[in-house]
């Protein structure tokens, strides 16, 4: 993990300098503001990923019971939230410029928060448990549980009704809709900021196992 | 006895303790015919633009029919635990089986509760439905989704503090997607539109929380 920290820093101040200089503004959009796509996307997809990662985790304990995998499990939600939240930041700034308001309830917007709430709700549902193996086998069964539903959250209801949201990404056509320069640094961020997402996993998933190993000395 | 034969005597058996107290079929009929009259007074039939109507009354009767279940489907494990049979059930039947039988029977509370809103819309609220079969199709398949997480969240949240607040926390986002598909179905059969794409897309919720929910149901269950 000291080689990854390492590598990142480099790797992402290069990511964040390419955003900025590299590809032109993409047409149609005001501005400079098409260049959220390298924060605003990669947040997304991070924070999927990290819900994604705390199914496995939540997975793994139903099936060892191992209380390692429930820490990496809440740990992994919460990052999922800290990387959720910094979503509908820059999804909301971009809204500021190109629709010319903060927050106007957009389907794929709406559809966001609503997952933000979805995993907010894990941790309110940790918190009203107060034994430590009950605690781990009903936050990995809702954790699962919420996996199986988020699709219809993210992908399927937004879809049902009229967006605004720009489909560069994801879109009927199944084409990604970016020249190549935008192309290239946008995957660099997706990579890079999966990278940093492992990174900090680590780091808070060593602390939660430290802190039950201090309850337990 | 075969898993269908067993679940539906689980149903039998909270049917009957129903019928005894009934308290969630009273807290939950009085509740949604509040909420009728409520909608009804402040808006009637004539309170809102023709054009405006259809979108407003097909929300309203979602969240009616959500909150009015949101009082009783609760209930379905936390009347176990509150009357000590919990232990008893949990050593004689396997969780699924326990969930799929509590399901079913919240989900007759469910078309209870449909059978005092519906007809209290088209009478008071003049709701005009042009395809009432897409109508009916979208309350049953919504119904049962709901239902179905509903009880599955009941069996969570059952031995946890301030159940009833974490109730609403935890499944408001869980059935959200299906309230929004709901509501454009409900739309959509009000205006005699096309119903199928949102019914697929509860057909499939209904499909996907039903799969997870019978996988899950013995560690959410277990002790």
């Amino acid at each position: 993990m000291k080689a990854l920290k390492l590598f990142l820093l480099p790797y992402l101040a290069a990511v964040v300098a390419a955003a900025f200089l590299w590809p032109e503004p993409a047409e149609g959009f005001i501005g400079q503001s098409s260049r959220i796509v390298f924060f605003h996307v990669p947040c997304a997809w991070t924070s999927t990923l990290a819900f994604l990662v705390a199914a496995a985790y939540s997975l793994a304990y139903l099936l060892r019971r191992n209380p390692w995998h429930d820490e990496i499990a809440c740990a992994a939600v919460k990052l999922g939230l800290f990387f959720g939240i910094l979503t509908l930041i820059t999804g909301s700034l971009f809204a500021s410029i190109m629709w010319g308001t903060w927050w106007n309830w957009d389907p794929r917007e709406s559809s966001y928060l609503l997952l933000v709430f979805l995993y907010a709700a894990y941790l309110f549902l940790r918190a009203a448990i107060d034994d430590p193996a009950r605690k781990a086998r009903i936050a990995a069964v809702y954790a699962l549980f919420a996996a199986v539903l988020m699709p219809f959250l993210v992908f399927v209801a937004p879809r049902v009704t009229a967006s605004l949201h720009p489909q560069t990404v994801i879109n009927p056509q199944g084409k990604i809709l970016m020249d190549t320069p935008t192309r290239a640094v946008f995957f660099g961020a997706l990579a890079g900021f999966s990278g940093l997402f492992l990174w900090m996993l680590s780091l808070e998933a060593r602390t939660a196992r430290l802190r039950r190993l201090g309850r337990r000395a | 006895m075969s898993f269908a034969a067993r679940a539906w005597a689980v149903c039998a058996k909270d049917a009957t303790e129903e019928l005894r107290s009934r308290v969630a079929t009273l807290a939950v009929l009085f509740f949604a015919a509040t909420a009728l009259a409520l909608t009804a007074y402040s808006i009637g039939p004539f309170g809102l633009a023709e054009e405006d109507r259809p979108p407003l009354q097909a929300a309203l009767f979602w969240i009616i029919l959500f909150f009015a279940a949101a009082t009783g489907l609760p209930r379905a494990f936390v009347r176990e635990e509150e009357t000590g049979t919990a232990l008893a059930l949990r050593k004689t039947l396997p969780g699924s089986l326990v969930l799929a039988g509590k399901a079913l029977f919240n989900f007759g509370l469910f078309l209870a509760i449909a059978a005092v809103v519906v007809p209290g819309f088209l009478l008071l609220l003049d709701w005009k439905v042009t395809a009432p079969a897409a109508l009916a199709a979208v309350v049953l398949f919504g119904g049962y989704g709901l239902s179905v997480v509903s009880t599955f969240l009941s069996a969570l949240t059952a031995r946890a503090g301030q159940r009833n607040v974490l109730f609403v926390l935890v499944a408001f986002p869980l059935v959200l997607p299906l309230l929004l598909t709901a509501i454009s179905g409900t739309l959509a059969a009000t205006r005699g539109a096309d119903a199928w794409t949102p019914l697929r897309v509860l057909i499939a919720y209904d499909g996907a929380a039903s799969c997870a929910a019978y996988l899950l149901a013995e560690a959410a269950w277990e002790d």
